[in-house]
């Protein structure tokens, strides 16, 4: 359980060459639920990005535990990021997961459509993945986007506002379904967010970036109303 | 009837000029679905046009140079052609594609000038060209009628290997056009995968400028995909009805042409315009009869 999955060493994240959070050192336990927090502009997206490969870091390094091939990132965007012209279904969309394993030029074969049903069928999703992904309702296009990155057989599940614009209720469903896979599959969880109150029953440690720092550690410890208060520098009375 | 008869006959004087204009109807469209969905239509405008110059400048080369094209064989000047097409489309698309992607500057502006640009610099120069009085001023206002063996063949070969291309990588196209950073975490080479459709549709432009002139490319590049866009309810769906528009228009528009002794470009572009408008107003209906239905 607290094997450690990814190591960041002295990481500095930015653009350009330019930090917007330096001397980032931590680790990531194998199958974990991990929240990473922080209010707008904190470098949250931009952790997300170095951690993917999207961005370069800028210093330090990423160590990774695997053994032989790479990890698999199985990525949930932020739903709202998809351009609606394209006349993709619930279905098309979560069947991109599978790309990775098939060569250039070669047809989906029919295993990898049907794990892709499984996937769809696991999140709950089998009854509106027929219809357009542009005309699906916030909650179920994140519904569509987790059963994609299930689809890639993830070591690590990251993403990325998954509760952004989905009312309580679905973040709650969201949240706990994403929680109970990574239990039953021992998928590692990254979860972005600005909302501390939701991740708050589901992570088992916090990552979080506040004016350039950086705190972690296990979620009662970090997330109690007197660290906070010290955290965000507000006096307790 | 008799005209259709006619036209459909293997004597047909001007049936490599049919043939050649569905084939750029049918193949066209499957490029320019990935103009409209990588919102690249002003490309779509734009490129047809700088090829054309392309074309209007390897013409020149002979004339500037000093020599005859005619001393090179009876394809020299298609050839020549060809090559200018090819170069000018290949660049322009990378260039701009390019510059796109920086997202600087005011990429309708950068499109739009190149646009009249390119519209000026072909007729000027063909216009003080002989090669331009024998057919290639026809050619860029859109008269299909002189096409040999040879250039039918030439724009049948490229645009098969562009359908064999968009076939078998349509899933690695659609995936790096849709969502660029799961293609890069999926480790997909987006940047071979953009050139790769960037050749395709200068290839698709350079061989429908050639053969039909800029004024049908573009008409089939955008229009038949704008129009399938409103109907279509999946990819699928949206590949065969922008293709089956384009071969069908270029067909009837073909005919109509034929009939009434009009140029077959503007036929074609014209009767697209028509059918573009009358879906978008088939289109509003539908939905408001659905909305309707719902209600009640």
């Amino acid at each position: 359980m607290n094997e450690s999955l990814i190591k960041l060493e002295n990481l500095s994240i930015g653009y350009n060459g330019q930090p917007v959070l330096s001397g980032l050192t931590l680790s990531i336990s194998r199958a974990s639920f991990t929240a990473i927090l922080g209010a707008n502009g904190s470098g949250k997206s931009t952790l997300l990005k170095t951690l993917l490969g999207l961005l370069p870091p800028v210093a330090g390094r990423i160590d990774t535990a695997s053994v032989g091939a790479p990890l698999t990132f199985g990525y949930v965007p932020q739903s709202n990021q998809f351009d609606p012209v394209y006349l993709l279904t619930g279905f098309d969309v979560a069947l991109m997961g599978v790309y990775g394993r098939v060569c250039s030029g070669r047809l989906i074969p029919p295993v990898e459509r049907a794990f892709t049903r499984e996937c769809l069928h696991a999140v709950g999703a089998d009854d509106f993945s027929h219809k357009r992904f542009a005309e699906l309702s916030g909650g179920q296009k994140q519904r569509v986007l987790i059963a994609r990155a299930l689809t890639t057989r993830p070591d690590v599940l990251v993403l990325d506002e998954p509760t952004a614009g989905v009312d309580r209720e679905a973040t709650t469903a969201v949240l706990e379904f994403i929680s109970q896979i990574c239990k039953e599959r021992k998928i590692t969880v990254l979860l972005v967010t600005h909302d501390f109150s939701a991740v708050r029953h589901y992570a088992e440690k916090v990552i979080w970036l506040h004016e350039g720092k950086v705190f972690h550690g296990a979620t009662d410890e970090l997330l109690t109303a007197e660290r906070m208060a010290e955290i965000l520098e507000i006096g307790m009375g | 009837m008799e005209i259709l008869q006619q036209i459909l006959s293997f004597d047909f004087l001007l049936r490599n000029s049919l043939y050649t204009s569905v084939l750029v109807g049918f193949a066209c469209p499957l490029v320019g679905v990935f103009l409209v969905m990588r919102r690249l239509v002003f490309m779509g405008v734009a490129l047809p046009q700088v090829s054309s110059t392309g074309v209007a400048i390897a013409l020149s080369l002979p004339l500037w140079l000093g020599f005859k094209l005619t001393e090179y064989g009876p394809h020299s000047a298609h050839a020549l052609a060809f090559v200018g097409s090819i170069t000018f489309s290949l660049t322009a698309i990378l260039v701009l594609a390019f510059l796109e992607r920086r997202g600087r500057g005011q990429p309708e502006g950068r499109l739009g000038t190149a646009y009249v640009v390119a519209a000026a610099l072909s007729i000027l120069l063909l216009s003080k060209n002989p090669y331009g009085e024998i057919g290639w001023l026809d050619m860029l206002k859109g008269e299909v009628i002189a096409i040999s063996n040879f250039d039918l063949v030439l724009t049948a070969a490229a645009l098969t290997l562009v359908l064999a291309a968009l076939g078998l990588f349509h899933k690695e196209l659609l995936l790096v056009s849709f969502d660029r950073e799961m293609a890069i975490i999926l480790r997909k080479k987006v940047v071979f995968w953009d050139i790769l459709l960037y050749l395709l549709i200068g290839l698709t432009v350079s061989m429908a400028v050639l053969s039909v002139g800029p004024l049908i490319a573009f008409g089939f590049l955008l229009i038949p995909a704008l129009i399938a866009h409103q109907y279509a309810r999946n990819m699928r769906q949206f590949t065969f009805q922008a293709s089956l528009i384009g071969g069908a228009t270029a067909f009837f528009g073909f005919w109509i042409a034929y009939r009434w002794d009009l140029p077959v470009g503007p036929t074609d572009v014209v009767l697209l315009g028509a059918l573009y408008a009358t879906g978008w107003l088939v289109a509003r209906l539908l939905r408001g009869n659905l909305r309707h239905a719902h209600k009640t």
